[in-house]
């Protein structure tokens, strides 16, 4: 009988390379020989990583290949399956899940543990033998018991096995079940075979199950496609310009939270989840960074994200979103707490396969957009889950939803770019087929100004300033009114300014309500003055104050004169009352409510106390902790006395430079300097030569030893991790 | 990329570029199921609602027209989140079906279970129903129509209203086309009432919507009641009435606080029916005592808290609203549609205006200034009396004399809040004031003298804002009004906008005290209009006196 080492070692280097391109895992890390390939294919982790890639047909064959006892024939396997089971075997064997023996076809060792007790529902085979002709002749009570276990599980309870009821007591008379223990009874692999009608499974899904879906019209898919595309790239360049504006604070534990949520989706008017996809998009992409201070925002590279151009921005972003792990769709799900956008609960382990698997059902179906049902279907088919079906069929369902989002598909059908983003080409399509962006706005009487199309970025700039946005999409409305020009004339532009951008920009004529609103605004704006001031110096005589700002003494209080009896200062009040009196005059102290402040001022502290803290005993720990750490601590010396043992019996023997870990080593050294004693030591040098050397060790500094070396008879440094090993002479 | 006139945005408005070619097309393609929001000159802006969608839908039209229609003229892509939107939000229509049963009534019907079973759950809805009939069946209260209409809407679950209308007392009522023609919108705005049963009808002021009432009364042959918001407007439509169609005097009733006449055809004042007598409504009993085929409410975004309520209970009767401004400051449109009935026509006054039917209208802004004293007056008064104190300034009163003096010979009305100003400026011009404690007589003869041209010039105070019918009238001149309302703004524009003999436009002058908040509330006030497409010219007192214009 061959081993599947010997089967290894027999195939050809082309065979090699399609079980690699199959289970990438049995090469990384290259294993040294083919012992230890087999060991690794054949283990239990690596076997259940290639079944998962197994469609449903394949997983079928294999299930009937685990129901048959080894070795097996081809022929065995088709009577069980499918005339198609030959085609699949062959795969089965390609990927190393099937491997064929000198003596027929076999099954890597812990195959079966992987796929389970009872392959297909069937039960272990007999050790008895029978006669599966009888069954047809078994009473009625005994044919409803056989019903129930047919198609699995096997496994029956009965009251009590000594006193079964007399459909169950006929069968376990003719063996065609078999008592397990006191309560349960087993169906054998035989007898379910033969009830079954000679094949294992209801239904053999050979092919995949047809795609069905709404047929979409090519021209429409692209346009609606590229639609999606630049709203994709106006909410993410939204997003980040919104919180350059307002940052937002990431939660405790990690994450945006739900308010900020709510905000991002009622500012770009989306839809929570979709607003989280975004968000997510901006993380992945590193568009933005979470700071020290758990604030969010725009990274430097949002600066160069948008400098490019749009077919490349998608790229970064499209890129991203393919690859990564983190499942957008799960953000507002409340598990054991609520799962926030960016936060740590996002990734999971199957999204790339799925989001791949996804794309290519939608590459091999041109122009249709799959209706739910039919996909999850088909998806079921191409891989098939056994456990936690239901997040495959979400993590699709997204994949599908943010497909749309971001134009990889339109209307729901694969787009030309999507199929050219996947194939990996270039994008620069992109860049043509988007809506050529204008460079002028049209301004109404009712003080708002149309883009009728994407507006140049200099310009929606600009106008993002002076007016609000009050609807987006591929126009954008803006509205001006006292607070947006307010806004403006606070960003540092002037009224003329305003004016002259809005005329130079707006292809019809500037309202006059408008003109005015501006002129109104501008008229008004910045009339009250507000500034920080330490202090003030006022007095009812000009005269005195103007001999204050004349007096060269007072030069060092910098005083500013804003009104003809008001002076400010940027000192505080007590600096400047010291520096008058110095100066010979006679000030006296004022409080914020222009009370005169007399008499002596006991200065008090304006910052809070803080006492020292007391650096206390540490508490003693219990006595079970204690006992458990000198546990540890013993079973430690013990262990790394006997390598030491071990190791010291292995230099001896060899002579060789002396060896200790790094604790021992410092451990040595620390007892040598206490002792004065020389000692050597096995030392590396910059090319990792080690040579041997005796020293005395005079002290420890700074993560080296200072030691005089005997060969040198000079005192020298030694770095602690060169050192390779210490030994007493 | 298709060059077409409509932008589809994200947020569901849609723009209307109406310098484009196909833009008239594309209005009337749009027009049933998306709801006019704006209008100004270059681009207008409709929005589909649900409330929109489900009228289309009731009207025949289903998602895929509706799809069609928007991809057929869009400029961009349309965001495939609002077809999906469109096609499920409609399929949300006639899942339920309110309906006469001839055992159980009125009856919610419903093809989905499922939906039946989560209405009859809301708190809302529970206390409206009766018995279960079966499955797919619920009784309703029949005087609770209304209301469980309302409430399901709020639900997202409209329902379609199978159970009819009561035709009401028979009565022969036909237009009577001698000496005119009804236009064709005012046709259009009736047919589009008649076809969906009840609703509301907007139309400019002066573009006839008496006529629009009169074509939906000659639909529905039977005995109608009207309800007018003043006796004077009362009386108008009695006129108009009697001269469009073949009704005569003895049909016709007024009923108000003057007189009590209940006719075939009855036209009863807001603030007759609202009037309390021993704490009880003592007049809504009109509403039922007759068996009238159609209710009629002019100026239906003044309609009274306590018609609202009794409105819901009359479901089975048919309703038409009418009304040129629908906003209300106090957000109540959303009532009036559900329990009037939606609007079944709009349209902007800029077209009706193109079409010559009503008077075009120059807006102009005269900006004065507080004299020092005033403005000390103003700065230091309480929050309460700012508006009057800015309102009411001296100056204004030369600026009007000197407007008047300017337009001399044409008919003048100065319009105003305060009874104490427009004493003044009547006394100031010479001319009759009109306010609210004048008598009806008094009034009718001095809009009568007005109409004939004996006077030329009328000071009035807010009673005049509405339903007034002055055709000559081509120059307004507002000199305060009620703070910031959209409304009244567009109403006392709607007094002088009568299509003229000789085609003459009109002239509209707010006259507004500079850096007040006089000024703030202008421009709220002047921001329905400005929607609708109107220009406002700003010029400077100094202007007016050196007869720079």
């Amino acid at each position: 009988m061959r081993s599947f080492s010997d089967y290894l070692r027999s195939i050809d280097d082309a065979a090699f390379l399609n079980l690699f391109s199959a289970r990438p895992d049995l090469v990384t890390p290259v294993p040294p020989d083919i012992a230890s390939l087999a060991v690794r294919a054949c283990s239990a982790p690596s076997l259940a990583r290639a079944i998962d890639s197994l469609n449903q047909w394949h997983f079928q064959v294999l299930e009937a290949a685990g129901a048959l006892n080894e070795p097996f024939s081809l022929k065995s396997l088709v009577a069980l399956t499918d005339k198609a089971a030959a085609a699949a075997l062959t795969h089965l064997i390609s990927i190393g899940l099937v491997y064929p023996s000198d003596d027929g076809l076999r099954l890597p060792t812990q195959l079966r543990e992987v796929i389970g007790n009872d392959p297909a529902g069937l039960g272990p085979a007999s050790i008895a033998k029978l006669k599966l002709s009888d069954l047809d002749l078994a009473p009625a009570d005994s044919k409803k018991v056989l019903e129930r276990l047919t198609w699995g599980p096997p496994r029956g309870s009965v009251g009590d096995i000594k006193n079964p009821g007399p459909g169950v007591a006929w069968l376990l008379e003719h063996k065609f079940l078999v008592p397990l223990d006191q309560r349960t009874v087993i169906l054998p692999r035989e007898v379910g075979i033969y009830l079954r009608g000679g094949k294992i499974h209801k239904e053999r899904l050979v092919t995949a199950p047809l795609l069905t879906g709404a047929q979409r019209d090519e021209r429409q898919v692209n346009l609606a496609a590229i639609a999606n595309i630049s709203t994709a790239l106006r909410w993410v360049e939204e997003l980040l310009n919104f919180w350059a504006e307002e940052p937002a604070d990431s939660l405790r534990a990690g994450g945006l939270g739900v308010r900020d949520l709510k905000i991002i989706s009622t500012h770009l008017g989306v839809d929570e989840a979709c607003a989280a996809f975004i968000t997510e998009l901006a993380f992945l992409t590193s568009l933005i960074s979470i700071d020290a201070n758990d604030r969010i925002m725009p990274s430097n590279k949002f600066d160069i994200w948008l400098m490019q151009s749009p077919a490349a921005r998608w790229q970064v972003i499209a890129s991203a979103w393919l690859i990564t792990s983190r499942v957008s769709g799960l953000v507002g799900r409340a598990e054991a707490k609520n799962v926030a956008a960016l936060g740590p609960e996002l990734d999971r382990v199957n999204a790339g396969r799925v989001r791949a698997l996804t794309l290519s059902i939608l590459s091999d179906n041109k122009l249709l957009a799959p209706d739910a049902k039919s996909f999850n279907t088909l998806l079921a088919w191409r891989a098939p889950v056994r456990r936690n079906s239901s997040l495959q069929e979400e993590l699709a369902t997204w994949s599908l939803r943010e497909a749309e989002w971001l134009g990889i598909t339109g209307q729901g059908a694969i787009s030309k770019y999507g199929e050219i983003f996947l194939s990996g080409q270039d994008l620069e399509l992109i860049n043509d087929d988007l809506p050529k962006t204008v460079d002028h706005i049209l301004i109404q009487s009712d003080n708002t100004a149309i883009a009728p199309g994407p507006l140049e970025h200099e310009i929606s700039q600009q106008l993002a300033i002076m007016a609000e946005i009050e609807s987006r999409g591929g126009a954008t409305v803006y509205r001006f009114s006292e607070a947006t020009i307010r806004r403006a004339l606070d960003h540092g532009k002037t009224g003329e300014e305003i004016k002259a951008f809005l005329i130079k920009t707006s292809k019809t004529p500037m309202p006059q309500p408008l003109e005015y609103l501006i002129a109104d605004v501008a008229k008004k704006h910045g009339k009250l003055r507000v500034g920080n001031i330490s202090s003030f110096i006022r007095c009812e005589d000009t005269a005195l104050i103007a001999q204050i700002m004349g007096d060269k003494k007072l030069d060092v209080l910098s005083l500013r004169r804003i009104a003809p009896e008001v002076v400010v200062c940027d000192h505080d009040a007590a600096d400047v009352m010291r520096v008058l009196r110095e100066s010979g005059y006679l000030p006296a102290a004022e409080s914020s409510n222009g009370v005169m402040l007399m008499g002596a001022r006991a200065n008090r502290a304006l910052t809070r106390p803080r006492p020292p803290r007391i650096i206390g005993e540490i508490e003693i720990p219990s006595q079970e902790l204690l006992e458990g750490a000198i546990r540890a601590i013993r079973t430690g010396e013990k262990s790394s006395h006997k390598q030491i043992r071990l190791r010291q019996v292995a230099n001896e023997a060899l002579g060789a430079l002396p060896r200790s870990t790094a604790n021992e080593t410092m451990d040595l050294i620390n007892r040598f300097i206490l002792e004065e004693k020389s000692l050597s030591i096995g030392y590396a040098d910059n090319n990792g030569s080690v040579t041997h050397r005796i020293i005395d060790p005079l002290r420890v500094s700074a993560g080296s030893l200072i030691a005089r070396d005997h060969a040198t008879g000079e005192v020298q440094s030694f770095r602690i991790p060169r050192i390779t090993g210490v030994a007493p002479l | 990329m298709t060059d077409g006139p409509l932008i589809v945005q994200s947020d569901k408005t849609l723009l209307l570029d109406i310098d484009h070619p196909l833009s008239t097309e594309c209005r009337r393609a749009i027009a049933p199921f998306a709801e006019l929001e704006r209008s100004p000159e270059h681009i207008h802006t409709y929005r589909l609602t649900p409330l929109g969608l489900w009228n289309a839908r009731a009207a025949g039209h289903d998602a895929e027209q509706v799809i069609d229609t928007l991809i057929k003229y869009s400029r961009y892509a349309v965001p495939h989140s609002i077809l999906i939107d469109v096609a499920e939000t409609m399929s949300r229509y006639g899942r339920l079906r309110l309906e006469a049963d001839p055992v159980h009534g009125l009856i919610l019907v419903t093809t989905d279970t499922a939906v039946l079973e989560e209405v009859i759950r809301a708190r809302k809805i529970a206390p409206l129903l009766g018995a279960r009939i079966d499955a797919e069946t619920i009784a309703v209260l029949p005087s609770q129509r209304g209301q469980i209409k309302q409430s399901l809407l709020r639900l997202g679950w409209p329902a379609e209203d199978f159970a009819g209308y009561v035709d009401g007392q028979a009565h022969a009522i036909e237009l009577v086309q001698k000496d005119w023609k009804i236009r064709p919108y005012q046709e259009l705005a009736a047919e589009g009432f008649w076809h969906g049963g009840s609703g509301v009808v907007v139309l400019p002021c002066g573009a006839g919507k008496t006529i629009v009432g009169a074509a939906a009364m000659a639909h529905a042959k039977a005995t109608t009641l009207i309800l007018v918001t003043n006796t004077i407007a009362a009386r108008q439509w009695r006129e108009e009435l009697l001269k469009r169609t073949t009704l005569n005097e003895d049909e016709i009733g007024e009923y108000s606080g003057a007189k009590k006449e209940i006719r075939p055809v009855t036209i009863a004042t807001y603030q007759v029916m609202t009037k309390k007598k021993n704490g009880v409504y003592a007049h809504l009993d009109l509403f039922d005592t007759h068996d009238w085929g159609l209710i009629i409410y002019d100026e239906v975004h003044l309609l009274p808290a306590p018609i609202f309520r009794f409105t819901a209970d009359i479901q089975s009767r048919r309703r038409l609203g009418l009304t040129a401004t629908l906003v209300r400051e106090d957000g109540m449109e959303g009532e009036v549609f559900s329990l009037i009935g939606p609007k079944r026509y709009d349209v902007p006054w800029k077209e009706i205006e193109s079409q010559g039917y009503i008077a075009p209208a120059e807006c102009i802004e005269v900006r004065v200034n507080l004299t020092e004293s005033e403005r000390l007056l103003y700065a230091t008064s309480e929050t309460e009396n700012r508006y009057r104190a800015c309102a009411t300034t001296a100056t204004k009163r030369d600026v009007v004399e000197a407007l008047v003096e300017k337009h001399a010979g044409e008919q003048i009305l100065v319009i105003g809040q305060y009874i104490d100003q427009l004493d003044d400026l009547s006394e100031t011009l010479g001319v009759p004031l009109i306010k609210g404690d004048t008598p009806i007589k008094e009034r009718e003869v001095l809009f009568n003298k007005f109409r004939t041209g004996e006077i030329t010039c009328l000071v009035v105070s807010k009673v005049a804002n509405f339903s007034i019918d002055l055709p000559d009238a081509t120059i307004a001149i507002q000199v305060s009004g009620a703070f910031g309302s959209r409304q009244e703004e567009a109403q006392r524009l709607g007094r002088i906008l009568r299509p003229k003999s000789d085609g003459r436009g009109a002239k509209f002058y707010s006259v507004i005290s500079r850096d007040t908040i006089d000024q703030d509330y202008a421009q709220n006030r002047q921001r329905f209009l400005a929607e609708q497409g109107y220009s406002y010219k700003i010029i400077d007192a100094d202007d007016v006196f050196q007869g720079k214009l």
